[in-house]
C-alpha cells in the first residue's frame, strides 16, 4: 500500500512541488540576506568615506608651515569614546604623517604606498591592542594643507550593532518563510488534487468494469487532454475484450444446441428401442455422455461468463427446489433425500440458478457415493452455509484438496461421473465469494458444506435468530448440517446429539 | 387425445412422435412458426411440445401470442439452452413446463402427461398412477379393480399427488388445498392424513407409493419393477 502510495502522481506532483517551493524560498531568502549585508556594507563604507572627507576637512596648516589635524571637540569625543575600534591615519606628502589615532597606525601607514584618486579598501588583521580586524578606506583628499592620504578604519566587531540588528529583523521575520511555505504548499496539492479529479473518478469508473459490465466505456469529456489517449486506448482495449466475451458467449451457446440436439436424438432413439441388456448398457453409456457433455458447457459457460451474483435469493428456497426436482431420482435409486431449514429466512446475494446447480451437484454425488437406502440431507444453517451430507464411504483428508480439480476421480471408486462436479462447485462458490469444504460426516460419510458470504440482512435475520431460537433448534442445525466449526461454536452440539437427531426426524417431518 | 410438436429437428420430432404414440397419444409435427400458429388455430390440440428455437420465428412468441388470445393449451418448452433467462423467459410468458436437451422420453412423456392431468386437461377427467384409478368426476378411487373408499381429505391430497405424478408436490400446496376441508388447522394435519393414505394404499397392494421428502413435501411414484 505504500509503494502505492509513493508512486501515486499526486504524491510525486506534490513533493516535486516541495522541492522547488524549498529552493525558491532559500533563494529569495538568501538573496535578501545578502542584500541587507550588502546595504549595510555600503553604509559602512559611506561612513568611513564622510569620515575621511571630515578629517580632510579639518587639517589645515600650523602658523609654523606643518600641516596639523584640528578636530572640533565634538568629533575628537566620539573618536575618543569609540575606544580603539575608529582607528585613523593622515599621511601628508613625504610620508609625514600629520596625525594618526592610534600613533601605532600611523607607524604602519607610513610605510604603505600611497593611496590613489579612488578609494582604496584595506584589511588589517590582529592589529592594535585588542589584536583585532579592522576594515578601512584610503583616499586621498585635497585639504587646506595640499594632497593628504586619509585612511579611516573601523573594527570588524564595530558592525556588531548593525549585525546584530540584521539578525535580528532576519530572526523576526523568518517565520514567515515557514508559514509562506506551508501556504504555498497547501495550494499546490489543493490544485494537484482538482486538477486530479477527474482522473479519479475515471478509475472508479473503470474498477467497476467487470464481465458482467462490458458495455460501460469511460468518458472522454472533462478529462485533461493528457489522459483522454490514455481513456480512448482503455476504451478501445474494452471494445475488443467485449468482441471476446461476445465469441465464447456465442461459441457456448451454439456448442451447447450443436451437441445437444444429436445427444437428444440419440436417447430418444435408444429409448424407443426394445432389445436386450445391450441396449441398456448402450442407454448408460449415452446417459454418460449427456452428463459429461451437460458438465462440460457448464464449465465452459462458467469460464466465459461471470456469473451475476446480486440477485437477491433465500437459500432455503433455492434448496428445497433443488431437494423437490431431485427426489425423484433419488428415490429411484432407493435413497432419501431430505431438507432442513434455517429458522428463518436465509438471504443473501447470489445467482439462485447457480447455486442450485451446485446442490444437485452435491446431491447427484451424494446419491452415486451412498450406500442402497443411504440418506442424504441438505441443511440451510443461521451462518448462511448449505450442507449437503451422505453415508457414503467418505473422502480420506489427504484427497479433499483435489477432490475439487478439474477430472479428478476418487481412486477405487466406481463412478459415472467425469469428475467436473466438484470443479464446477467451487468455482460456483468462488464466483459467489464463498468456499466449499469437505469434512466427516459423524456417523460415517462426508458433509460438503457451501459457505456464504452473509448480506447485512442475512446477518440482521441471523441475529434475531439466536437470540429467539431454541436449544433443540440450534442443536438441531449443527447435527443435520455438521460442519465442525459450527459444532465447535455451540458446546450444546455434542451432549445433546442423540437426542436432537431423534427430535429432528419429528420436527423435520412436513 | 391430439398433441402439436412444434420441432423444427426432424428426428427429435419424429422420436418424440414415436414415443407420445407409444404412450397412446395421437400428435401432429409442424416444423415452422407459422404452420404452428395456422394447426392451432385450426385444431383443438390438447397439448403442445414447442422448440424455441425456430427457423422462422422465436417461441416464446407464439406462447405469448397464444396466452394473449387466451387459448389454455398446455405448453410444455424443449429447450438446448438451458440458462436462467431462458427457463424464467419460457415460464414467463406462459409457457407450463420445460424440459432441457438431451432428454430422456419417459421424462417427457411423464411431464406431458402431468400437463394433461392438470383440473381442465384432457386427462383431468381420470387420473392414473400404477393401478391407481382416480375418477375426478364421480370422486371414486380404485386400485386395481378393488374401490378404495378414502375421506374426503384424503381423496383431496391423493388426487393432488397424482395429478403431478412423479414430482414433488410442496406440503405447503397440500395443506392450502386442505384449507377449505379442514376445520382445524393444525400444521401437522398433512402429515396425518399422509400417513394413513399411505397406509390405505399399501394395504390395497397400490403399485405407487407417496414417498416423503422430508423438508419439502411429498410425491406419488409407480413402483418401479
Amino acid at each position: 500500500v505504500i509503494r502505492d502510495h509513493l508512486g501515486s502522481l499526486q504524491l510525486r506532483l506534490a513533493l516535486r512541488l516541495t522541492a522547488l517551493c524549498a529552493v525558491a524560498i532559500a533563494i529569495a531568502a538568501a538573496v535578501l540576506i545578502y542584500q541587507a549585508y550588502e546595504t549595510a556594507g555600503s553604509l559602512n563604507d559611506r561612513e568611513l568615506g564622510l569620515r575621511a572627507a571630515d578629517l580632510a576637512r579639518n587639517v589645515s596648516m600650523s602658523p609654523a608651515g606643518t600641516p596639523r589635524l584640528q578636530m572640533p571637540p565634538k568629533l575628537a569625543a566620539s573618536y575618543e569614546s569609540a575606544a580603539g575600534a575608529d582607528i585613523f591615519a593622515i599621511r601628508g606628502s613625504e610620508n609625514r604623517i600629520i596625525a594618526a589615532s592610534p600613533p601605532a597606525f600611523g607607524e604602519l601607514v607610513r610605510t604603505w604606498p600611497s593611496a590613489g584618486e579612488e578609494a582604496a579598501y584595506f584589511h588589517l588583521k590582529e592589529f592594535g591592542t585588542g589584536s583585532q580586524d579592522f576594515y578601512g578606506l584610503a583616499v586621498v583628499r585635497e585639504s587646506a594643507a595640499g594632497l593628504i592620504s586619509v585612511y579611516v578604519a573601523r573594527a570588524a566587531e564595530a558592525d556588531a550593532l548593525v549585525h546584530s540588528l540584521l539578525r535580528e529583523f532576519i530572526l523576526d521575520v523568518a517565520w514567515v518563510v515557514p508559514v509562506l511555505f506551508a501556504i504555498m504548499l497547501a495550494i499546490g496539492v489543493l490544485a494537484i488534487r482538482s486538477g486530479l479529479r477527474p482522473v479519479r473518478r475515471l478509475s472508479q469508473m473503470a474498477a467497476a468494469i467487470g464481465p458482467n459490465s462490458t458495455s460501460v466505456r469511460l468518458p472522454d469529456r472533462n478529462v485533461p487532454t493528457e489522459i483522454v489517449p490514455l481513456v480512448r486506448a482503455v476504451n478501445h482495449a474494452l471494445d475488443r475484450l467485449e468482441q471476446g466475451f461476445q465469441v465464447q458467449r456465442q461459441f457456448t451457446a451454439n456448442a451447447a444446441h450443436e451437441l445437444r440436439t444429436p445427444l437428444t436424438i440419440v436417447t430418444a432413439a435408444l429409448d424407443a428401442m426394445e432389445g436386450n441388456g445391450e441396449l441398456a448398457k448402450l442407454k448408460v453409456d449415452v446417459a454418460r455422455m449427456s452428463r459429461l457433455v451437460d458438465q462440460l458447457l457448464r464449465v465452459a459457460r462458467l469460464d466465459a461468463i461471470a456469473l451475476d451474483v446480486s440477485e437477491a435469493i433465500d437459500l432455503n428456497e433455492v434448496c428445497s427446489n433443488v431437494v423437490a426436482a431431485m427426489a425423484p431420482l433419488a428415490l429411484t435409486h432407493r435413497r432419501t433425500i431430505a431438507l432442513s431449514r434455517s429458522e428463518r429466512s436465509m438471504r443473501i446475494r447470489g445467482n439462485a440458478t447457480a447455486i442450485a446447480d451446485a446442490v444437485r451437484n452435491l446431491i447427484e454425488n451424494a446419491i452415486a457415493y451412498s450406500p442402497q437406502g443411504g440418506k442424504i440431507t441438505v441443511s440451510i444453517s443461521d451462518d448462511a452455509t448449505v450442507a449437503v451430507a451422505d453415508r457414503g464411504s467418505g473422502i480420506r483428508p489427504e484427497d479433499r484438496r483435489a477432490a475439487f480439480e478439474r477430472f479428478w476421480r476418487g481412486k477405487n471408486v466406481r463412478t459415472q461421473g467425469a469428475g467436473l462436479g466438484l470443479a464446477i462447485v467451487q468455482e460456483i462458490m468462488s464466483a459467489h465469494g464463498g468456499r466449499v469444504t469437505i469434512d466427516d460426516n459423524p456417523g460415517g460419510g462426508t458433509v460438503f458444506t457451501l459457505s456464504f458470504k452473509m448480506t447485512d440482512q442475512t446477518a440482521v435475520a441471523s441475529h434475531v435468530e439466536t437470540r429467539a431460537c431454541s436449544d433443540t433448534a440450534k442443536s438441531r442445525i449443527s447435527v443435520v448440517a455438521g460442519p465442525e466449526e459450527q459444532q465447535q461454536n455451540l458446546p450444546l452440539a455434542g451432549e445433546h446429539r442423540g437426542q436432537a437427531a431423534g427430535h429432528a426426524v419429528q420436527t423435520l417431518k412436513p | 387425445m391430439r398433441i402439436l410438436i412444434v420441432e423444427d429437428e426432424v428426428r427429435i420430432a419424429e422420436l418424440v412422435e414415436g414415443a407420445l404414440a407409444r404412450a397412446g397419444l395421437v400428435s401432429d409435427t409442424v416444423a415452422l412458426f407459422a404452420d404452428a400458429k395456422a394447426a392451432l388455430a385450426v385444431t383443438p390440440y390438447d397439448a403442445a411440445i414447442l422448440d424455441l428455437g425456430l427457423p422462422d420465428g422465436d417461441g416464446l412468441r407464439l406462447i405469448r401470442d397464444l396466452r394473449l388470445a387466451r387459448s389454455q393449451i398446455p405448453i410444455l418448452v424443449l429447450t438446448a439452452r438451458d440458462t436462467v433467462d431462458e427457463r424464467v423467459c419460457g415460464l414467463d410468458s406462459g409457457a407450463d413446463d420445460y424440459l432441457v436437451k438431451p432428454f430422456a422420453t419417459t421424462e417427457l412423456i411423464a411431464r406431458t402427461k402431468a400437463l394433461l392431468r392438470r383440473p381442465g386437461g384432457a386427462l383431468g377427467m381420470t387420473l392414473k398412477a400404477g393401478n391407481i384409478v382416480f375418477d375426478t368426476v364421480g370422486r371414486d378411487v380404485k386400485v386395481g379393480e378393488a374401490p378404495l373408499l378414502l375421506p374426503r381429505r384424503e381423496s383431496a391430497i391423493l388426487e393432488h399427488l397424482m395429478r403431478r405424478l412423479g414430482r414433488v408436490v410442496p406440503k405447503a400446496v397440500l395443506e392450502e388445498k386442505l384449507y377449505g376441508l379442514d376445520d382445524d388447522h393444525e400444521s401437522n394435519v398433512v402429515p396425518v392424513h399422509v400417513h394413513h393414505l399411505r397406509r390405505k394404499l399399501m394395504e390395497a397392494d397400490a403399485t405407487a407409493e407417496i414417498h416423503t421428502v422430508r423438508g419439502v413435501g411429498y410425491l406419488l411414484m409407480e413402483a418401479t419393477a
